[in-house]
């Protein structure tokens, strides 16, 4: 096992001193009482009402828990979860003991599931860290952290598309400002958006991850020209933003570096997305001090973070979860489920996005000949675009019950699901994996 | 006013690029459905910024989209000419959201308001309202025969539009923001449409639909019956009467 050697860091807030060290202990024992008191009500892992206690006894606490770690930060529309695991896995192969090494893998990745994470494990020197885009600006003010990992800038909610640019911008000035003492980011080179916010950054590593997705990124974010797309790479006709040379690209399963090395990635997550998602990782793992072949054999251990791609037994069914938060997942999740009858959930919480006119975004056509079941709240939503996509489907709103269909029951196999966010989160806890 | 059909109706979904964020490409969808299940023969034609713009369409689309999107369709637009001379001819004109926006007189964008010459297509003109709208709305639209009909959708805009002389609104609203506040919903003005609820629209409200058919085709449409669709108007219309807009 190959030990990272302890980089040297140019910056670090500094150590909390005793009277603010016994604030944030009394806030973190506070936040674990609430999130006892949350797994006894049976409320989930406590996670989130943890952190939200935490810090309002101590505001400070984040920056606290942040300061003297090592600290790798990921964010992106599409894709955080797992690229989180696949960091987390390849920078525990390279340490002594995993416990080293301290990761918000259950998702909760706003200001209170990162600080509650981190007070789990405050001797963990190293910080692996799923980042809500609205907090990366925080984490980089904060945190300083070594590496920060910049995946895609994708529409989610509908109803907050507005915010996109917004944030982007938040990213930018953050970086900006941490000047030299900023993160190493490793960033998407496909997405105009990502390539405009990381630009302020001390250093980039840009990642070509042969990204098809373009319905969201049709106008320079820095001019506003019309941007002009070819078979394989972007660029603005009215300023100089273009997309950047590669230091990393992903073809297949093949990984080529900056030195012309190439690797080849053997995961257990599917599809083509999680593959630039390795290769997001791989890039920062070594940028982290880990050996390529380490950070390899350590991704390649990684099989359903926070369950996705799970196989589950709900009812008398087995179920392979997939998630899908908007367009562009559904178009990387649709090509995975391959079962006869498939299973789609949809709800329009404020997670989902309250606006479900996303599913006429959304290539459904593609499943004529199958059967759907559509289940959650918003399911007659589903039922009349499959209506127009002519595809098959019956509707049964009750996600438990959706499971006891005989178009699920009869299946060889596991049926596949894909499910937007909180129907997903409630599929674990009927399958048991939360 | 309408455009004679000889041959396939033909549908055009205009800078999908600019004006395609909020799913409102589903309205084009929705229209090809509802004449195919017709067996009348369409064309979906879709156009993006740079192409030219079919002249002899019987209905155009217009979708949501952002600030800068707006500058650039508004521009591209213009430079084509052939929408202009489309709707002259007796097509019909769909816009929705920012694409009803760019239909009127003047629009505002940017964090300054900067105040940009629309299409004039509608008289309407739009400036940034003090609360963005957001969540789902329900108006009732007041059809010539003096029959009405409820429009269910979801609105989500910061920018608030107000009517000129020449502009009649399409619905009034029930619950939700709709034009500025004002109890008005929408614009029509002879065979353009300007609405805000995405949904998309034209799937959660056929009647409407139709109504886009026939003002850009003339063609007599029978009834048609979708039991999903009935479902769910007669699900979203519970739910913003019982107060949920979401
Ligand atoms: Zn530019």
């Amino acid at each position: 096992m190959t030990h990272m050697a302890a980089p040297r860091l140019p910056f670090r807030p500094p150590k909390p001193g005793a009277l603010s060290r016994l604030r944030l202990n009394a806030a973190t024992s506070a936040g674990k009482a609430a999130a006892a008191a949350s797994r006894l009500a049976r409320r989930g892992t406590g996670a989130s009402i943890q952190g939200t206690v935490m810090l309002r006894l101590d505001p400070g606490a984040l920056g606290k828990l942040l300061a003297d770690r090592r600290i790798a930060s990921v964010s992106g529309t599409n894709g955080k979860t797992t690229t989180t695991h696949l960091l987390t896995a390849a920078v525990r192969a390279s340490v002594a003991d995993p416990d080293d090494v301290v990761t918000n893998a259950d998702g909760a990745n706003l200001h209170h599931g990162i600080a509650s994470a981190l007070a789990n494990q405050p001797r963990s020197s190293i910080a692996v860290l799923e980042t809500d885009e609205r907090v990366v600006a925080t984490v980089i003010e904060l945190g300083r952290p070594e590496v920060l990992v910049l995946l895609n800038f994708s529409r989610d909610q509908l109803d907050r598309h507005h915010e996109i640019k917004s944030l982007g911008r938040s990213w930018r000035i953050a970086l900006q400002a941490a000047g030299s003492s900023g993160p190493v980011v490793v960033a998407n080179a496909c997405d105009p958006l990502v390539v405009w916010s990381a630009q302020p950054a001390r250093r980039v590593i840009w990642v070509d991850t042969g990204d098809v997705w373009n319905e969201d990124a049709a106008l320079c974010p820095e001019c506003g020209s019309l941007l002009v797309r070819d078979q394989s790479r972007w660029d603005c006709p009215g300023c100089s933003l273009t997309q950047p040379v590669a230091d990393y690209t992903v073809r297949g399963d093949e990984v080529s570096d900056p030195n012309g090395r190439v690797f080849t990635l053997d995961l257990q997550v599917p599809g083509r997305f999680n593959r630039a998602n390795a290769a997001c990782a791989l890039a920062a793992a070594r940028a982290m001090g880990v050996p390529a072949q380490t950070a390899l054999d350590g991704m390649a251990t990684v099989t359903s973070p926070a369950g996705r791609y799970a196989t589950a037994t709900i009812g008398t069914a087995r179920a392979t979860l997939l998630l899908a938060k908007n367009p562009s997942g559904w178009a990387e999740s649709l090509p995975l489920a391959t079962s006869q009858t498939v299973v789609l959930a949809i709800d329009s919480a404020a997670a989902d996005g309250r606006d479900v006119s996303w599913l006429w975004d959304v290539r459904y056509e593609q499943l004529a000949g199958r059967t759907v079941v559509a289940t959650g709240p918003r399911a007659q939503d589903l039922a009349v675009r499959l209506r127009h996509a002519g595809v098959d489907h019956v509707v049964e709103p009750d996600l438990a019950a959706a499971f006891r269909r005989p178009e699920v029951t009869r299946v060889d196999g596991p049926v596949d699901v894909i499910a937007t966010y909180t129907p997903f989160q409630r599929l674990r806890k009927l399958g048991g994996l939360a | 006013m309408s455009r004679p059909v000889n041959g396939p109706v033909k549908l055009v979904l205009v800078y999908q690029s600019l004006l395609g964020i909020y799913g409102d490409r589903g309205n084009a969808t929705v229209l090809g459905k509802r004449l195919e299940w017709r067996g009348i023969d369409h064309q979906l034609l879709v156009v993006e910024p740079g192409e030219e713009v079919p002249a002899d369409g019987h209905v155009y689309l217009l979708g949501g989209g952002e600030d800068l999107a707006q500058i650039s369709a508004v521009k591209a637009l213009r430079a084509d000419g052939n929408l202009f001379r489309a709707v002259e001819a007796g097509a019909a004109l769909f816009a929705v959201c920012a694409g009803y926006q760019i239909c009127g007189t003047s629009f505002t964008v940017g964090d300054h308001d900067q105040v940009i010459e629309g299409l004039g297509l509608l008289d309407v003109s739009t400036r940034r309202g003090p609360i963005r709208a957001v969540g789902e709305i329900l108006t009732r639209w007041q059809r010539q025969d003096g029959t009405s009909y409820e429009l269910t959708g979801f609105e989500n805009h910061g920018g608030h539009t107000t009517l000129g002389a020449d502009a009649v609104p399409l619905a009034r609203v029930e619950v939700g923001v709709g034009n500025n506040g004002d109890g008005t919903e929408g614009t029509q003005q002879g065979t353009v449409i300007g609405t805000y609820p995405h949904g998309p629209v034209l799937a959660r409200n056929p009647e409407l639909a139709d109504h886009v058919l026939r003002l850009g085709t003339g063609l007599d449409l029978d009834p048609l019956a979708v039991p999903e669709v009935d479902e769910l108007r007669r699900q979203r219309i519970a739910a913003v009467r019982a107060g949920r807009r979401s």
